[in-house]
């Protein structure tokens, strides 16, 4: 089919030949040269048809067909612009919500990591840590010692790879003069070649790297292509982080982030072995960095599972190991302790997204899924519609020899033409939406759609085009050939069918909206209360940001920080400084337990002894704003070699020190030789996060503890926050010109990053809420005004006996109201279902808020008469005497 | 596609027969196409009718499936003509479907000989 054997030009020269013997037959019987040639025309019968058969046998019959096909589809969306433009636009943002929406979970959530065999990858866990010791993540991360032990194991797993960060959040690097932000791991010698990803450019690290610290990098793709523009001459180039160089040697490839969720990584380097670059950025405890202590647990750990080995094998296989070093170097299990128990989780999907976006991302997906339902409706309703006004056409078509067949792939060609439109605006929309999604969400790893995502793309298209190619076909054979001949009055009765679809499918769409609206006002609800949530201070004024300087001694770093405030301090604008340890509002915190008056308080059976703690500098809470009830705040007086004071909130004091004054009692952290008498209470606020609850919580005065390192800075400033930054890095450049500004933002916007997916979730789901709105009006409008023009003549008989054109209006609005109230009915039962799931992601608001539903509902019902109102006023206008005379 | 239709009382083929009759014709060696069409008219009498352009389609079709292979020739009249013969796997198909023509005729024959004439055969 594909190779023609034969020319037309040869067919038509074997056809002349036959012309030519057969006259030559018919001369030996006597005819003369003239009727010999003309009888042996005659005889063969139409020549031209017999070639045209012949050409079509052999081509693509079907190409010719479609394109004119096409041709036609083209020309009749032409005439009637607003369906394209209405069905195509429809098509575009109910698929491109959905391919965005996808293209984030497949990202997030499907996509195996960018590695060799990825199923073959464990992380591991852990199902605690042993009494004592301090951790990062009391599952996910353990200490060298672990690590080590492992390694060394081989069985099971092979091999075990290490990863840490250099810091909780971006550390301060150094190219040129300028120091800048990035994001960088430390890793084991055998990461990259264990984990199987391939180095672009350059080399990856050996395991002789990691013993000997080398100070080499390799830098990802991403970092390379955004910083350095792929200038290949990055190799050999030495950076700065935290003022120690170190060397590119290599580019990772294309599309791997590294491991760290909600963080893509820029650069890794071995484990390195000096304070400067201890793991998280910490300072160091008792003089031992990460590798000295086994008290930290905090690196992550990843490993290969053995060639044909069970994760259940590699586990058993571990386990005494693991629980051995797990007590290395601090003493053997107390009495009662529960060693941790080692366990392997899989490894395809990216750490952590799963548990932080998971849900809200499938929920996501529900109501995209949903619009899309609606839009598919809509445009079905649309081409149904449009196509039943081409009765005639079709029935000319019919009559003309037309097979069903026929008429289905001119009905499909027209819908792959809409088809195709909308899909292609739809795919553009989703590459903005999904950029726009991640830049919100914060997810530094490619949501790019890739070919899942353009899998899925194509096959809801597909579903789409043989959705609107069939649904008017039944319709459209219906009329058969008689129809051509008849008066259009006649037609119009046909079509009671098509409304009686249209008007199902209206109510089912209004209890799709129902359901979205419901959960659009939920979430927006949660947004709501979150934001207004006081946070026990005000935050106007307020900015932050961290620095970390370079020191090497508790003195040396105490005075760069009353250098530092006593700086900030009398800048123009500047109303109070303080800092602090944790920034607060950044959802991490120090939990510990503590002591009062040198035991563990009395609580009540079962409840928690956890407080969370924070160092800060003098003036915190007059900077913060926060009200001192009892005692006073942190002063300049309390010096390292004054009295230990501490503060505490006032949960504290309701929980360790019932009916009590707490002033001057004494407190510190259990297991820590570390007194200080308390001489405040302050006022409860939040410090991770907007959510929490309140908690126990104590402050440490900065000079007085043995350890110092990266703070965060917290300034009250008149005018706008951020605008006193340039000056600050000035001051700060003065003091060390390798010292960058870390993360630097207002207050309100840090506290703001820990609803950042509420923000989103909400926000998302009113604009699918919005959509929805929007398709299921066009629906509505669309299916009356068709009604309303059925109806025309109809209607102009009503007047003409004597009707009023009130209940000519109120005919037509009755109808879309009582499919409105069969949407609602359908719709809340379903809305009560989704709001049960949603139940965990909602904030201050009840799953069965009375005043959400009602709100909906009164949302659909305004939808539905604006939607009916044009309808509604042309039915009214209608002319007795025209409309009877039509047609 | 309209039928023709023939005022004499010649038959217009069956759908599938012209394969069976061109396979039989070309059992006697290669031929053009005229010659194959006079030579089924002649053969069956005159009584079939043999549209051309049909012809000349099933010709190709058979070709397409290689019962049939085509050369350009000349013929006795000395007129260039595309010359047309069986292969031995369009042999083959001729024997199997002959029996199953043979067949199908005994059995119309069996059935429509049987008692009752049919019942327009005065007219």
């Amino acid at each position: 089919m594909f190779h023609r054997k034969r020319s037309t030009e040869d067919f038509a020269e074997e056809i002349k030949a036959h012309l030519e013997l057969e006259a030559d037959d018919l001369k030996h019987q006597g005819l003369s040269e003239d009727e010999a040639r003309r009888k042996a025309r005659c005889e063969f019968g139409n020549v031209s048809v017999a070639q045209e058969r012949f050409y079509i046998k052999d081509r693509w019959v079907w190409l010719d067909r479609l394109l004119r096909d096409l041709r036609f589809g083209l020309h009749s969306m032409r005439q009637s612009p607003g369906f394209a433009i209405t069905a195509i636009l429809t098509l575009a943002l109910g698929m491109g919500a959905n391919t965005a929406v996808f293209s984030v979970m497949n990202a997030v959530l499907l996509r195996a990591l960018p590695v060799k065999d990825p199923q073959q990858l464990v992380y591991l866990r852990t199902s605690g840590d042993p009494r004592g010791i301090g951790t990062i993540d009391t599952h996910e991360t353990f200490s060298c010692a672990v690590y080590d032990a492992l390694r060394q194991q081989k069985r099971g797993l092979s091999p075990v790879m290490a990863y840490v960060p250099l810091s909780g959040s971006k550390v301060a690097v150094r190219f040129g003069p300028e120091p800048e932000e990035a994001t960088g791991d430390m890793v084991s010698g055998d990461f990259f070649s264990g984990l199987g990803v391939k180095i672009a450019r350059g080399r990856g690290f050996t395991e002789q790297d990691e013993a000997s610290h080398a100070p080499i990098a390799v830098i990802s793709y991403d970092y390379w292509t955004q910083r350095f523009s792929r200038n290949p001459d990055v190799l050999g180039k030495t950076f700065y982080v935290n003022s120690v160089p170190l060397t590119i040697v290599g580019v990772s490839a294309q599309g791997f982030q590294g491991l760290e969720s909600g963080s893509s990584t820029d650069f890794w380097i071995p484990l390195q072995g000096r304070v400067e670059l201890n793991a998280w950025g910490n300072p160091p405890e008792d003089g031992k960095i990460y590798i000295a202590n086994p008290k930290w647990w905090c690196l992550g750990l990843i490993g290969r599972l053995a060639p044909g080995v069970s994760k259940a094998q590699a586990t058993a296989a571990l386990q005494s190991a693991f629980q051995t070093a797990a007590y290395d170097g601090i003493g053997a299990p107390q009495p009662g302790e529960r060693k941790p128990i080692l366990s392997l989780t899989e490894a395809k999907g990216f750490r952590g997204y799963d548990a932080e976006y998971g849900k809200p991302l499938k929920m996501l997906m529900a109501m995209v899924g949903l619009v899309l339902l609606i839009a598919l409706s809509n445009v079905v309703m649309l081409v149904m519609a449009r196509n039943a006004t081409r009765q005639r056409e079709f029935s000319m078509r019919l009559a003309l020899g037309a097979g069903r067949w026929d008429l289905f792939q001119l009905l499909l060609t027209e819908s792959l033409l809409l088809v195709a439109a909308g899909g292609a605006l739809a795919w553009l929309f989703a590459t903005y939406a999904t950029k726009a999604m991640g830049a919100w969400a914060q997810i530094h790893s490619s949501l790019a759609p890739d070919t899942t995502v353009l899998l899925f793309t194509l096959a809801v298209l597909a579903f789409a085009a043989v959705l609107f190619g069939l649904a008017p076909l039944r319709a459209a054979i219906a009329g058969g050939a008689e129809l051509a001949v008849k008066p259009l009055a006649t037609i119009s009765k046909t079509d009671v069918g098509t409304t009686k679809v249209g008007k199902v499918i209206v109510a089912l769409q209004m209890a799709l909206c129902v359901v979205l609206l419901v959960g659009a006002a939920l979430l927006t609800r949660t947004l709501r209360n979150l934001k207004n949530t006081p946070l026990g201070f005000p935050t106007q004024g307020l900015v932050v940001f961290g620095v970390k300087p370079d020191i090497h001694s508790v003195p040396e770093g105490v005075a760069f920080y009353q250098e530092l405030m006593s700086k900030l301090r009398v800048l123009p604008g500047v109303e109070a400084v303080s800092i602090m340890q944790e920034r607060i509002g950044s959802g991490s915190s120090d939990n510990s337990d503590m002591t009062v008056d040198g035991k563990p308080p009395d609580v009540a059976n079962g409840t928690s002894r956890t407080v969370r703690s924070n160092v800060v500098g003098p003036d915190f809470f007059h900077t913060l704003g926060v009200p001192v009830l009892a005692g006073r705040d942190f002063t300049d007086a309390d010096t390292a070699t004054a009295p230990h004071v501490g503060i505490i909130n006032e949960e504290f004091a309701k929980r360790f020190l019932p009916n009590r004054n707490p002033l001057g009692h004494h407190i510190g952290p259990s297991g820590v030789n570390y007194q200080m008498t308390i001489v405040g209470v302050v006022k409860d606020h939040k410090y991770r996060s907007i959510e929490e609850t309140p908690i126990p919580m104590a402050w440490y005065m900065y000079d007085q503890i043995p350890v110092i390192g990266q703070m965060s800075v917290e300034m009250r400033v008149r005018g706008e926050p951020l605008a006193i930054l340039p000056t600050v890095q000035k001051v700060v450049a003065q003091m060390d010109p390798n010292l960058v500004l870390i993360q630097p933002t207002t207050q309100r916007a840090q506290y703001d990053s820990t609803i950042s997916q509420q923000v989103l979730f909400a926000r998302l789901s009113e604009f699918f809420g919005l959509l929805a709105i929007l398709l299921v009006a066009t629906g509505l409008y669309g299916t009356m005004a068709y009604r309303v023009n059925m109806r025309t003549a109809e209607i102009g008989v009503r007047m003409a006996v004597g009707a009023r054109r009130g209940q000519v209006v109120w005919m037509v609005l009755r109808d879309s109201l009582l499919l409105t109230a069969i949407g609602v009915v359908l719709g809340i039962p379903l809305a009560i279902l989704v709001g049960e799931a949603l139940a965990s992601s909602l904030y201050g608001v009840k799953p069965l808020d009375v005043l959400t539903y009602l709100l909906a509902v009164v949302g659909v019902a305004m939808v539905a008469l604006a939607a009916s109102a044009v309808p509604a006023g042309r039915a009214a206008s209608v002319d007795p005497m025209t409309a009877l005379h039509t047609d | 596609m309209t039928t023709r239709e023939s005022k004499d009382d010649r038959i217009a083929l069956l759908q599938g027969t012209l394969d069976l009759l061109i396979l039989k014709t070309l059992v006697l060696g290669p031929c053009h196409g005229q010659g194959v069409a006079r030579s089924i008219q002649r053969q069956s009498e005159e009584v079939f009718f043999v549209d051309h352009g049909s012809l000349y389609l099933a010709l190709q079709r058979l070709e397409d499936k290689k019962w049939i292979r085509a050369n350009w020739g000349v013929s006795e009249n000395n007129r260039k003509a595309r010359f047309y013969s069986l292969t031995p796997k369009g042999r083959e198909h001729l024997v199997e479907k002959t029996s199953e023509w043979r067949r199908l005729a005994r059995a119309m024959g069996l059935i429509l000989d049987s008692g009752m004439g049919p019942s327009g055969e005065e007219a």
